[in-house]
């Protein structure tokens, strides 16, 4: 396995790991408006920011401690033609996810009072299209394309 | 460059016998890549660039139409 495709697994699991706490943290910390609000109307409150920016951390630990541990591992951190390329493709995909959320967080907007289902819809397809990105990238690594 | 190469073909795993068996990890170092690009290069998985194409010709010393070949079905 080469360092390219560690460096894809451990952000692709730092991903995971802060997107499940950041959900399982705003459906805590936003319970309040959840038994009160209708979906529409809820908003982004400072304790959801927080959390963002906790998960955020996370994101960033996750990624800097694995990537310590492959290079700990594995010297070999040079990146050829093929890797670039397989990295484009991986972001057209991306790209696309991403696009794709964009609209429809669009269209949340326009039909909600509240900022909350915008901004996590929005979120979410980030964090879909990014993961999509890293999975893609490892599929075409794995097949030898 | 870097789409599946069903029309080229490569004499790259031969070659490497010939040279006295060197190893992909040897090619990849000589020529910049790493060695899962090698080995998808050899499996006609993946074209190299002209760059890489003619880098690897070189370090077997061979014309690049002696490694690459190109064949319409």
């Amino acid at each position: 396995m080469s360092f390219r495709e560690k460096s894809l697994w451990v952000m692709l699991f730092a991903m995971g790991i802060a997107a499940f706490f950041y959900g399982h943290a705003v459906a805590y910390v936003g319970h309040v408006q959840f038994e009160t609000l209708p979906f529409r109307a809820m908003t982004v409150d400072a304790p959801m920011v927080a959390m963002f920016h906790i998960a955020v951390a996370v994101l960033v630990a996750f990624a800097i401690l694995g990537h310590l541990l492959i290079v700990l591992f594995d010297q070999r951190t040079d990146e050829d033609e093929r890797d670039r390329l397989i990295a484009l493709k991986g972001a057209r995909v991306g790209g696309v996810v991403l696009a794709i959320g964009v609209f429809l967080s669009l269209w949340l907007a326009v039909v909600s009072t509240g900022n909350f289902g915008f901004t996590q819809l929005l979120l979410s397809f980030w964090v879909l299209a990014q993961m999509s990105d890293y999975a893609v990238q490892l599929w075409l690594q794995r097949q030898g394309r | 460059m870097g789409k599946r190469g069903g029309l080229i073909s490569n004499r790259i795993r031969v070659l490497r016998e010939e040279c006295g068996g060197i190893t992909q990890q040897d090619l990849a170092d000589a020529v910049g890549i790493t060695r899962q690009t090698v080995n998808a290069i050899e499996a006609n998985k993946y074209s190299p660039s002209l760059e890489v194409a003619f880098e690897i010709a070189r370090v077997f010393k061979v014309p690049l139409e002696q490694v690459f070949q190109y064949g319409k079905p």
